[in-house]
């Protein structure tokens, strides 16, 4: 049995009780909102949640943020499974999702993805898919980021095959210095959480594809101010 | 340099001065300070954080002082340059202009609804917080809150008199509200799903409903009884609005569908399918806009054939189209909006319709030249209803951001 692929809730180790807090609240938002795209995922995806670039550039295309921090594939799983997708008929589903699951080998990491995907395309097959590339961990080079590569690898391949789904992997090289393969606190403060200039790589092809999904464009300066027609006064 | 502070102030600034050096362990310089000033040893609780406290105010007062510049220029402008003066003005031509003369706070989640009373210089606004809030436009002032829906109120009308409020919400029911006691007087159940949209028929002696099960239905108002029910829709209906004479209803839906449907018979007349995404809401164009619909769609309506009753509807596809109900067709889209189409107003004169949208903005459009006349950055976040005065200068709109603003039209 494949402990990343079987759906369980996480444990309240400390007691506050947040996590299943979180994924209520994500219960309640399905019933009262109706979004175009649905955001799923771990501490990359939440903390997404708290940028500009969010309010800026995701909001306005009627964006849900399931993110909560520490989950790994199976406690994603068990949410999208008691309720998550409920209610909803998002147009694009985004998935990122496995850098947390230590305990896990590569190919379990990438089998809890693969059965996170076929319950989204159980329960949304309208959907369009997009399954992110796990980015690049650690300042230095080490093991993760070797683990990270070969998940990344067999989900290409694993996706290919499916309709409506895609594989979006983008290229960890833009977070790594070229010289030494490091990776900046610029762009991940932590060496693994993204800073706003982090999350601007990280998004700007993923926008460009919900854009191109959508066939909306958000204009990012909008023209401020009234527009008067010379004609009209 | 010349000391500016009374004694008072003097003897203030110094008791902040030591409270700061002595919460922040600075010792040395507190005793020296306490020496030169001949302050005695005991520290005034009353001064604890107040020297941060000045410090921080100041910021934040020329943060003030810079946006109430900002607006006064914009009113500047708006006065010099944005159009004649209000008195100038026929009521056939004011329009909303910014900045807007209230921007009223209170709804704990997003507003879902503005409208004025027919009669009192009141206007009501519904939430997702469940309540149903009373405002004065004129002065700005709350004045109370009506209570009973237990989840997001989604709609709210009034009666041509003023004297009934009906209100619908996503906990399933509809109630009626008596405006004079603001107590609910009915609750209407038999809607299996979230309740979208709720109006009255205009003799007051029904309410007309849409909802998430995918029916309309009418009620009698005097027995609270469901006398009517419509199906036809394939999903979620949006908004249900009926005509001047009461004889149709307008209603659009998730399915991307306009349908109109008879009264007395409750026939679907018509389906009017060209909008590519969800259809969000509908208006009926009054009798004052026909010239101006009639001129704007020009060769597409022929000489003699019958023509109307109009009908425009506003969509997540951004558009908002105008249909000619008669004839069955869409006589021309105005495309502007960057994001969904949330509400639609006519102008009490006809020559122009209001817009509120998703991206934030409000929007003017003159009907006879299908042109985008003038946009308004209304809110900061998704603008989901809006409505004009029938006869007072005054646009108002409701935003998920929460507030619900006031906008004077000249």
């Amino acid at each position: 049995m494949n402990p990343a692929a079987v759906a369980v809730p996480v444990e309240d180790t400390h007691g506050d009780g947040r996590w299943m807090s979180l994924h209520n609240r994500f219960k309640t938002e399905t019933k009262d909102r109706e979004p175009d795209v649905l955001m799923i995922g771990d501490s990359l995806i939440q903390q997404l949640g708290n940028t500009e670039m969010w309010e800026k550039m995701f909001v306005p295309l009627h964006c849900l943020n399931f993110g909560i921090g520490a989950d790994q594939t199976q406690h994603v799983l068990w949410r999208l499974q008691h309720g998550e997708l409920d209610n909803i008929n998002p147009k694009i589903i985004v998935l990122l999702v496995g850098t947390n699951n230590h305990g896990h080998t590569a190919d379990q990491v990438t089998e809890g993805i693969l059965e996170i995907v076929k319950c989204i395309r159980d329960k949304q097959p309208q959907a369009q898919l997009i399954v992110m590339g796990i980015p690049p961990r650690g300042q230095h080079h080490n093991p993760l980021r070797e683990k990270i590569a070969t998940i990344n690898t067999a989900l290409a391949e694993k996706l290919s095959s499916l309709v409506n789904t895609q594989f979006l992997n983008v290229d960890p090289g833009i977070f790594l210095n070229p010289a030494d393969g490091s990776i900046s606190r610029q762009d991940m403060y932590d060496y693994l959480h993204f800073t706003q200039k982090g999350y601007r790589k990280l998004c700007e092809p993923l926008l460009e594809e919900l854009q191109n999904l959508l066939k909306n464009f958000v204009k990012v300066e909008s023209d401020m101010g009234e527009v008067e027609g010379a004609a009209a006064e | 340099m010349k000391m500016v502070l009374s004694h008072r102030q003097k003897e203030e600034l110094n008791k902040a001065i030591a409270d700061y050096l002595s919460s922040n362990g600075y010792m040395n310089a507190l005793n020296e300070f306490q020496k030169e000033t001949g302050m005695n040893g005991e520290l005034d609780k009353k001064y604890m954080g107040l020297l941060e406290k000045k410090w921080t105010s100041v910021i934040r007062l020329q943060k003030k002082v810079m946006d109430l510049e900002a607006k006064l220029s914009e009113a500047e402008r708006e006065f010099n340059a944005g159009g004649p003066p209000r008195d100038k003005r026929s009521p056939t031509e004011w329009i909303p202009r910014p900045p807007e003369k209230y921007a009223l706070t209170g709804h704990r989640s997003p507003v879902t609804k503005v409208i004025f009373h027919p009669v009192f210089s009141v206007m009501v606004s519904s939430s997702e917080d469940a309540s149903i809030k009373v405002w004065d436009y004129e002065t700005g002032d709350y004045e109370r809150t009506l209570k009973g829906h237990t989840d997001s109120v989604q709609d709210i009308s009034f009666d041509h008199t003023g004297k009934w409020l009906v209100s619908c919400s996503a906990d399933m029911s509809i109630k009626l509200w008596d405006f004079s006691s603001f107590e609910c007087v009915k609750t209407m159940h038999g809607h299996d799903h979230n309740v979208s949209s709720v109006t009255f028929v205009p003799s007051g002696d029904f309410i007309v409903s849409s909802s998430r099960d995918k029916s309309i239905k009418m009620w009698e108002v005097a027995t609270g009884y469901c006398v009517k029910t419509f199906t036809g829709h394939r999903e979620w209906v949006r908004m249900v609005r009926v005509n001047h004479d009461g004889t149709l209803l307008a209603s659009c839906s998730n399915d991307q569908t306009v349908r109109i449907w008879v009264v007395s018979t409750r026939e679907c007349k018509v389906e009017l399918r060209e909008h590519e995404h969800v259809v969000e809401c509908v208006a009926w164009a009054p009798e004052s806009s026909t010239p101006a619909i009639t001129e704007a769609a020009g060769n597409d309506i022929k000489k003699g054939a019958r023509a109307g009753p109009f009908l425009v509807s506003g969509s997540r596809d951004k558009t908002i189209k105008l249909w000619d109900i008669s004839a069955g067709i869409c006589l021309f889209s105005l495309v502007g909006h960057d994001n969904w189409v949330r509400g639609l107003v006519f102008h009490p004169g006809g020559k122009y319709l209001l817009s509120a949208s998703d991206d934030k903005t409000l929007r003017v459009w003159d009907i006879k030249n299908k042109r985008n006349q003038k946009t308004l950055d209304a809110h900061s976040h998704f603008v989901t209803s809006l409505d004009f005065h029938r006869n007072a200068p005054y646009v108002i709109s409701g935003s998920v951001d929460q507030y619900i603003k006031v906008w004077e039209c000249r």
